[in-house]
């Protein structure tokens, strides 16, 4: 609710996140698992003391506006989250801020590759085999043959990085020899 | 402070060990310690030495269905590698862990059913044994089962704290989408009923305990230099 007077206004914090995921996650997606989240964590009361608002969110990156004196709380609760619709996910606080400029440009990148390479190469090793379903930077997901391999911790594909594809040369760049 | 994590790489989780590195050195982490119960299988542990900046550790879980058979696992693996994690299952196998002081670390399952007992805890701070709280049920469960989760753990709290026990906390992940930072990670068990300091000093534990089980002690209290 807004006052008019400035001393009575609440005062506000803005968290930037980032979201780590195995497929795409829209933001009203991602702002209901928040709120169910928070609802499950602190109940009905805990949500009317802490207003979660998201600000902005690209995909990756997002702003997150909580009450000054609940950052502890917006933390627990973005790290509560498990999966969004069936999609795994964690979601990771990068750090907290006045004021949404400060916050944009302390936290959040601006300069950066969004796109994340998307291939069909094969890959086919002496203990894992599958194909790779997306590269970015040294981080490879992996699809594997075997759907036992990545039983028990719910998540679809294997993380691996390029040094486990190429036998651990230093080098490497995501070309890696496995192919 | 030196934050550290026990996980699992692939093949019982399904992340490899330099992916996790490279996520939790993204996070903030100084060390992770790995913790497969057949740590020999890991897939290419070696290939994480490529990430720079973070301590990998390769430790051991131990899993028993009797007391019998925990301990002479624990014998022969102790000499092998400097962190030894047992996961307690049966009222017999915690029991058992809390009385062999070659363990460095017990994570007990925070269960209604089986608390932390009275004379499993004066045990395990005769015998140096630190009490791990697996944060993840609080990560997966919603609802009543993560409330009698959060009740459990409350109750072996406040029996750690009564004997003064070692405590140390972890998500126990088993991909790079469980990790989460070591702030966060301290919210989270500061929900759980951790106060703060408590929290950190159990989230920096297993790495001072790594660096003690590196020195060589001759005997108690005395280090070959």
């Amino acid at each position: 609710m807004r006052s008019r007077l400035p001393v009575l206004r609440t005062r506000r914090r803005y968290m930037a996140f980032e979201l780590e995921a195995e497929g795409e996650i829209q933001p009203r997606e991602l702002m209901s698992e928040i709120h169910s989240s928070q609802f499950s964590l602190f109940g009905d009361a805990g949500a009317a003391k802490n207003r979660l608002k998201m600000i902005s969110f690209d995909g990756r990156f997002g702003l997150l506006r909580c009450r000054h004196t609940y950052i502890r709380d917006t933390r627990a609760i973005l790290a509560s989250i498990y999966s969004i619709n069936g999609i795994r996910v964690a979601l990771h606080t990068k750090g907290v801020s006045g004021t949404i400029k400060s916050a944009t440009e302390k936290y959040i990148p601006q300069l950066r590759k969004i796109s994340v390479e998307n291939d069909g190469r094969r890959i086919e090793l002496e203990e894992v085999s599958g194909w790779i379903i997306r590269t970015h930077g040294l981080e490879v997901d992996l699809c594997p043959d075997d759907r036992n391999k990545t039983k028990g911790s719910d998540t679809r594909y294997l993380g691996l990085t390029s040094f486990d594809l190429c036998g651990g040369r230093e080098d490497a760049d995501g070309t890696p020899d496995g192919l | 402070m030196s934050f550290f994590e026990c996980l699992k790489a692939y093949p019982e989780g399904t992340a490899s060990a330099s992916r996790l590195a490279l996520t939790a050195k993204r996070l903030g982490y100084q060390g992770l310690i790995i913790c497969n119960q057949e740590p020999d299988k890991v897939f290419r542990s070696e290939a994480a030495d490529c990430i720079k900046g973070i301590n990998l550790i390769m430790g051991v879980e131990v899993k028993a269905a009797n007391a019998r058979a925990l301990r002479s696992r624990v014998f022969a693996l102790r000499a092998r590698y400097p962190f030894l994690v047992v996961q307690g299952t049966t009222e017999e196998t915690i029991r058992a862990t809390c009385e062999d002081p070659n363990v460095d670390l017990l994570l007990h399952p925070c269960d209604g059913q089986r608390p932390l007992t009275i004379a499993s805890a004066r045990a395990a701070k005769l015998n140096r044994v630190a009490i791990g709280f697996d944060l993840s049920p609080l990560l997966r469960l919603r609802g009543s089962s993560r409330a009698r989760w959060l009740e459990a753990a409350k109750h072996n709290l406040i029996l750690a704290r009564k004997f003064d026990l070692a405590l140390v906390i972890t998500a126990n992940a088993r991909s790079h989408l469980d990790l989460r930072a070591p702030r966060d990670l301290l919210a989270l068990a500061e929900t759980a009923g951790f106060d703060p300091c408590e929290a950190a000093a159990a989230l920096a534990l297993p790495g001072r305990l790594v660096e003690l089980n590196r020195k060589k002690w001759l005997s108690p209290g005395v280090e070959l230099l």
